[in-house]
């Protein structure tokens, strides 16, 4: 899997499940924190990707 | 003289008004031993320190988490720098990817992690060993403040 947002989703998914370990306590409490990391990333990565679409660089 | 003072109200105030609850310190001896074993370990494997302080469930998953991001880093030809303090940049990434510990030393010897450049996926690479290394210093902090009392 080399692609960009492929790599981008992996990266994501790994940081957000090390910051809810550190941070949360509980699973259910783990579980939604992941998936409201993991989205937040992947989301203003995407958005911060289409907004920069218009750069000569 | 003093009914008539503008600020006795808020000098009462404050001098009645609880302090917030103090952070138990663990302060002793062995505390101490415990705390610099715990943080020795972190820094040296991910989730060495938890699995001392028996968080299971952490260690497992820092050690999986940033060890993973690690190899991946490399299997995406990203460059292991080296421990030299030529300039800023250099010096910095080094810092970064050294948080790993002893994943990053092991690899440097055995001369993994050369890093090519005209890689497609040499930038992703870099970043994953960097983010590794960064994360795995917060995993230090969190082991030192489970082993103050600071924390669960």
């Amino acid at each position: 899997m080399t692609d960009h947002f492929g790599l981008m989703v992996l990266f994501s998914a790994l940081v957000a499940l090390v910051f809810t370990f550190l941070t949360k306590y509980g699973a259910r409490e783990r579980i939604r924190y992941f998936f409201f990391l993991f989205g937040a990333y992947v989301l203003i990565s995407v958005v911060a990707g289409w907004l920069m679409y218009p750069f000569p660089f | 003289m003093t009914a008539h003072f503008p600020f006795r109200n808020i000098l009462t105030r404050m001098e009645t008004e609880q302090l917030p609850q103090e952070v138990p310190q663990i302060q002793t001896e062995s505390g101490v031993l415990k705390t610099a074993t715990a943080c020795v370990a972190a820094a040296l494997i991910p989730g060495l320190g938890h699995a001392f302080l028996q968080k299971w469930d952490r260690a497992i998953v820092f050690l999986v988490g940033i060890s993973l991001m690690f190899a991946i880093g490399l299997r995406l030809q990203g460059r292991l720098f080296n421990p030299e303090f030529a300039d800023l940049f250099s010096s910095l990434k080094f810092l970064a990817e050294a948080g790993t510990g002893i994943l990053y030393w092991l690899c440097w010897l055995r001369g993994l992690g050369v890093g090519e450049p005209s890689a497609y996926t040499y930038d992703f690479g870099n970043v994953f060993v960097y983010v590794a290394g960064l994360l795995n210093m917060l995993v230090v902090v969190d082991a030192f403040d489970i082993a103050m009392g600071r924390k669960q």
